[in-house]
């Protein structure tokens, strides 16, 4: 049977690690997960997706929510929460899967089975990428880009004792600038195999 | 005037921790009234006395304390170990009582004798949220009314979140009626030596009388929705019996007696003399007992952080307190209100309703105290009556907006964990408008009553 193997991989805004994280599924035919594991919470609890992603991923608001004991009114803590229960009984499963964000580096801090990866690009470069994918000026792109890494990183920090990028924080850290993305794709992969050749 | 000034900063800085949440709120307070013994009383003030009587570790040992002649003490200032006793003492009690499935037994019972028929269910549950919240802490209260409430709309095909919603405000109403209900009454209760009865007999009936009215408001709101909830297609039979909520019979009978007698005890606590940090104290020792060897799992239950909390937050408030920073807030009331007693109860109750809407109430009412308690020496008018504006002001407040209150925070959580989010528009809508005709008829009440 084969090993069980999890990739977390956090990225920047713009550095193209979700585009990676997936092609590394595909290529490992492994399952993968992002936004999309809320179709199956949705379903599960019986709840409306549109609730779920308008709080993925998203810090929590101070102003509007209050904890109590155990208790949060933030939706964006209790969705946070309901995905990490769903990380953590993915990886209790067995299964191997590559997961995009959701902290999931510190939920599954520990899993043997854990390889975490964090992609960065260089600022121009994301630009460049966000101004073709949505179609937008320089400006709107880079105000786009800061709102979305500054929620990236308050959500992460939360939820997490380390930084959101510190490389101390991840199994690896790489520039996707460097090398564009089927590279890059592909330095990760061949990493993936040497650790998992390693560990046999 | 550096006293004056760190005690504000510490207060200030324990605030806004307290909002932004990075560390839990019983460090935080800790921290902050440790840094107001060591800063503001040591090193500004030197003031060995004002630690002491910050402290308050002497009226503990005395009689009083435990039993009273009747003849009603003095009012203690620094940190009010009174509370924090009966608080724990009742936070036992209600373990004992939810492990024995009190509460879901209580719900399932009275959700069958209406035979779970929406609109008379939606209203059964709104009067026992309000009794139930005169005597335990609206956090069970919701907490155990909003799971059933969501099991039976699962079960009977019908939308939660109205009912929900109307249970939380009759939660925190039904806990503005006694003086164990609320802890900001639970506080202004002990501080000026209030019993059960003083807060019956005003703020309990300004409580039921706002009930009344609030049952008809949220009928008259949601009433058309809940009617509309159809009880054809149901199976009947799939629905939990009460008695299956029973996990031992013997347990749910003791507790049950314990519940009794610490209402019993309450009730009469002006009579006997028994002080409520007696009966805190009574009704942990008797379930502690009843426990036997599950006692340590028990108090392994009790939420320590919040009794901790109390403590920082009241050593915090000390260092206002000492300082006087809060008489000069009672001279400024004074003088906007240029002596005038029904402009003190409108500023009172108003601010009290407007801050607890969007912070926490109970550091709110712990700082008023010393406010209200100077603006009556300072003016010559009725202390009580401005504890009965700032009670119902704290109490009430809390319930207009999803932040305002313990009970709204748990309602609102436990319905968004099972699918139903309830967003500040939906909140506030029902919510809001009730606010302000309760705070309107405890206004006028207060007016015609006692001014």
């Amino acid at each position: 049977m084969e090993k069980q193997l999890i990739i977390s991989v956090s990225r920047e805004y713009g550095s193209a690690g979700h585009e990676i994280a997936e092609n590394i599924a595909k290529e490992m035919k492994l399952k993968f997960y992002d936004r999309n594991m809320l179709d199956e919470i949705a379903k599960k609890k019986n709840m409306q997706i549109e609730h779920l992603k308008k709080y993925d991923e998203k810090p929590r608001n101070i102003f509007n929510s209050r904890k109590v004991g155990s208790f949060t009114n933030s939706y964006e803590q209790i969705i946070a929460e309901m995905q990490f229960d769903y990380i953590r009984e993915k990886a209790n499963s067995g299964e191997s899967f590559v997961i995009v964000g959701r902290c999931s580096e510190t939920v599954l801090k520990g899993n043997e089975a854990l390889v975490s990866i964090f992609i960065l690009g260089d600022k121009e470069v994301k630009l460049k990428r966000i101004m073709d994918k949505f179609n937008l000026n320089a400006s709107d792109a880079a105000a786009k880009m800061r709102r979305h890494d500054r929620n990236r990183k308050q959500y992460h920090n939360h939820y997490s004792d380390g930084k959101w990028g510190d490389s101390r924080l991840y199994d690896m850290c790489i520039n996707s600038s460097r090398l564009g993305i089927d590279k890059t794709t592909a330095v990760i992969r061949h990493c993936i195999e040497e650790i998992k050749t390693s560990e046999r | 005037m550096i006293a004056q000034v760190l005690a504000v900063v510490i207060f200030a800085t324990m605030f806004l921790l307290i909002v932004t949440e990075k560390f839990e709120r019983h460090i935080i307070t800790l921290s902050c009234g440790l840094l107001t013994l060591i800063l503001v009383f040591g090193l500004a003030m030197q003031s060995t006395s004002a630690i002491i009587e910050t402290l308050n570790l002497h009226s503990i040992i005395k009689s009083d304390f435990w039993y009273t002649s009747g003849s009603g003490g003095e009012s203690t200032s620094g940190i009010n170990w009174a509370t924090i006793i009966f608080i724990f003492g009742m936070m036992v009690m209600v373990e004992g009582m939810a492990k024995a499935g009190f509460f879901r037994w209580l719900c399932m019972r009275l959700a069958k004798l209406v035979n779970y028929k929406p609109v008379p269910l939606f209203i059964t549950f709104m009067i026992m949220s309000f009794i139930l919240a005169m005597f335990i802490d609206s956090i069970t209260v919701i907490l155990f009314l909003a799971a059933v409430t969501i099991e039976l709309a699962k079960l009977l095909k019908f939308n939660p979140v109205p009912m929900i919603l109307s249970e939380i405000f009759c939660a925190n109403l039904g806990g503005s009626a006694t003086m164990c209900g609320d802890p900001p009454n639970i506080i202004i209760g002990t501080s000026f030596e209030y019993s059960f009865a003083d807060f019956l007999t005003n703020t309990g009936v300004i409580a039921a009388l706002s009930m009344v009215v609030i049952i008809i408001y949220f009928y008259l709101v949601f009433g058309r929705q809940m009617a509309k909830s159809s009880s054809q297609d149901i199976d009947f039979s799939s629905i939990p019996e009460p008695k299956e909520a029973i996990t031992n019979k013997k347990d749910f009978i003791i507790s049950s007696i314990i519940f009794g007698f610490a209402v019993v005890l309450l009730i009469t606590h002006a009579q006997t003399g028994l002080t409520v940090a007696f009966i805190g104290t009574a009704v942990a020792v008797a379930t502690l007992i009843a426990a036997g060897k599950y006692a340590f799992e028990l108090l392994k239950k009790v939420d320590f952080k919040t009794l901790l909390f109390f403590i920082g937050l009241f050593a915090v408030v000390g260092g206002l307190e000492q300082t006087g920073i809060l008489e000069k807030i009672a001279a400024l009331i004074g003088d906007i209100s240029g002596g005038n007693l029904k402009l003190m109860v409108a500023i009172i109750i108003w601010l009290s309703a407007i801050a607890s809407a969007f912070v926490d109430n109970i550091p709110f009412a712990a700082t008023m105290i010393p406010v209200i308690r100077s603006l009556a020496a300072t003016q010559g008018v009725d202390l009580t009556t401005l504890a009965w504006a700032l009670s119902m002001g704290t109490d009430i407040g809390g319930s207009a907006t999803p932040i305002g209150a313990s009970a709204n925070v748990v309602g609102t959580s436990v319905a968004a964990k099972n699918g139903y989010f309830i967003g500040w528009g939906e909140y506030c809508k029902s919510a809001a408008p009730a606010t302000i005709i309760v705070v309107m008829i405890s206004m006028i009440v207060i007016f015609i009553r006692y001014c």
